[in-house]
């Protein structure tokens, strides 16, 4: 009887020491500091993809001369954090891909991009990423504008300190 | 001058007495005790009651009959159709979005059909393919002045900016682009620059303190949010010159949006636009009610239209004429100052 138990400790001992030694093989190490800051720079040259689509890189979005940026200074009144919403001019549900593709077709006349698309994705991510730190919020109603200066995106320009009498 | 029966008119900056400050210009108007001959004749006659309209910023695209071309042509119209009739337009810069000859002629042309006389200045999309050139010959001088029914009226050119072209081999299509993003890095911040305030110090040197002056830029004289240009660098400068007169009222366009602000001896109010409206910046103003609805992206109308500021003994009145159906119940009500 002992004997046998003793068998079964010796078995889950070992499938235990079998199971570290195989995990310690499996196991992802962590990211390098080169690895995270590549996957951050790939990122921010989606972003900045997003920032040139944004302002007219692609001619298939507009058939009049407008683009996103025309009326969408820094992404201000997209607020991303606030999809998926009710939609009125789509009247659904929608994501903000289907808005953005709503503003290409109308505002801008221009064609409607894949919603998968590469640049779709830079769109997005753009417009998400000048909105970072924001609350999301589904169904937001009150517009929250982005502040990109004070976010380090963009470049500030310095004021001549005046306009507000206190 | 503004019709005060109709009660479908708009007085924006009646928000100013109804936010408890003293008026909007309600030093305007008065017996002129000041040196200039023109202005003291006319006021000590009496004020002669008077009106005139902005329009701004349509942004004219290259394509035929663009949505923009039709804008203007509303904004034409629904100015020619004022009530009683204005004395002279005032136009506050981007006729064109991209600077090029054929969107300012066409401009040119659509803002013939005026009536009343026109007065122009620039804005960045005018100017920075030829640095003003086609401008220039098409609508003369960008900084100039005048005096009309005891009123001293100023236009500067506040679109100026560094040179940022030269030894970067930047083609002028480039700089133009580079111009017309609003939120450019590469730009920097606007101004009027020396010429133009040894312009302002000489123009206003002859005129006594109670002169009503009026001054028209493309950007703010104030710090609204330079991050897109809503500044002009060199305003305090402007301010200065301007700090003798008891009122001065400074109309700009830029912003595409309904805004006011006080400072001074200097009231503030932007245009709406006849191409398309701007979001609100991040900025807390002191003056809330002077935001207009957020307009509806559906409606091409909404969040733009036209401008009228009337000018009588009680003082003046700027009253904006939307499109469409744009503004709160509290500009759409506001209090005549």
């Amino acid at each position: 009887m002992k004997s046998t138990k003793r068998k079964a400790y010796l078995a889950v001992g070992a499938a235990s020491i079998g199971l570290l030694g195989a995990l310690s093989i499996w196991a992802r190490p962590p990211f390098t500091d080169a690895q995270l800051a590549d996957q951050q720079q790939q990122l921010l040259d989606v972003v900045n993809k997003g920032r040139d689509l944004w302002h007219g890189s692609n001619p298939q979005m507009s058939g009049n001369g407008l683009a996103c940026g025309n009326c969408h200074p820094d992404a201000a009144a997209s607020n991303p954090q606030s999809f998926p919403k009710w939609v009125s001019e789509i009247g659904s549900v929608a994501p903000m891909r289907d808005m953005i593709n709503w503003c290409i077709v109308h505002p801008q006349g221009g064609q409607a991009l894949d919603p998968d698309g590469s640049d779709m994705i830079a769109l997005e991510a753009y417009a998400f990423y000048l909105y970072r730190g924001q609350k999301i919020e589904p169904g937001l109603a009150v517009p929250t504008p982005p502040d990109p200066v004070k976010s380090g995106v963009g470049y500030p320009h310095k004021g001549s300190g005046i306009g507000f009498d206190k | 001058m503004a019709n005060e029966t109709d009660v479908t008119r708009r007085r924006f900056l009646g928000l100013a007495g109804k936010a408890g400050l003293a008026t909007f210009a309600a030093r305007a108007i008065g017996v002129n005790t000041g040196l200039i001959e023109v202005l003291s004749a006319a006021t000590k006659s009496g004020m002669q009651p008077f009106s005139f309209a902005i329009i701004t910023d349509s942004h004219l695209f290259s394509a035929d009959n663009h949505r923009f071309d039709r804008a203007l042509a509303d904004a034409v119209n629904q100015v020619n159709a004022l009530t009683p009739a204005v004395d002279f337009v005032m136009y506050t810069g981007d006729i064109a979005q991209n600077g090029r000859e054929d969107q300012l002629l066409k401009g040119k042309k659509i803002l013939s059909a005026l009536k009343a006389p026109l007065k122009v200045i620039p804005g960045e999309h005018d100017w920075y393919l030829d640095m003003g050139k086609v401008w220039n010959g098409l609508f003369g001088k960008e900084t100039w002045s005048f005096d009309h029914k005891g009123v001293h009226f100023i236009g500067l050119n506040s679109i100026l900016v560094r040179d940022f072209w030269s030894g970067t081999g930047m083609t002028p299509l480039e700089r133009m682009s580079t111009m017309e993003m609003l939120e450019s890095p590469v730009a920097g911040p606007w101004g009027v620059r020396d010429a133009q305030l040894e312009f302002l110090r000489k123009d206003v040197k002859r005129l006594g303190a109670s002169t009503p002056v009026v001054i028209f830029t493309h950007s703010p004289l104030w710090d609204y949010y330079p991050r897109w240009n809503f500044q002009t660098e060199d305003a305090p400068q402007i301010r200065e010159i301007l700090s003798k007169f008891d009122h001065v009222t400074s109309l700009h366009g830029h912003v595409h949006q309904t805004v006011y602000n006080k400072f001074g001896n200097m009231s503030s109010a932007g245009s709406l636009s006849t191409s398309w409206p701007w979001p609100y910046p991040p900025v807390k103003l002191d003056y809330p009610g002077s935001q207009m609805n957020q307009s509806d992206p559906a409606n091409t109308k909404d969040g733009m239209g036209t401008q009228s500021v009337s000018f009588d003994a009680s003082g003046a009145t700027a009253t904006y004429e939307p499109f469409a159906n744009s503004l709160t119940p509290f500009l759409k009500d506001g209090l005549k100052v």
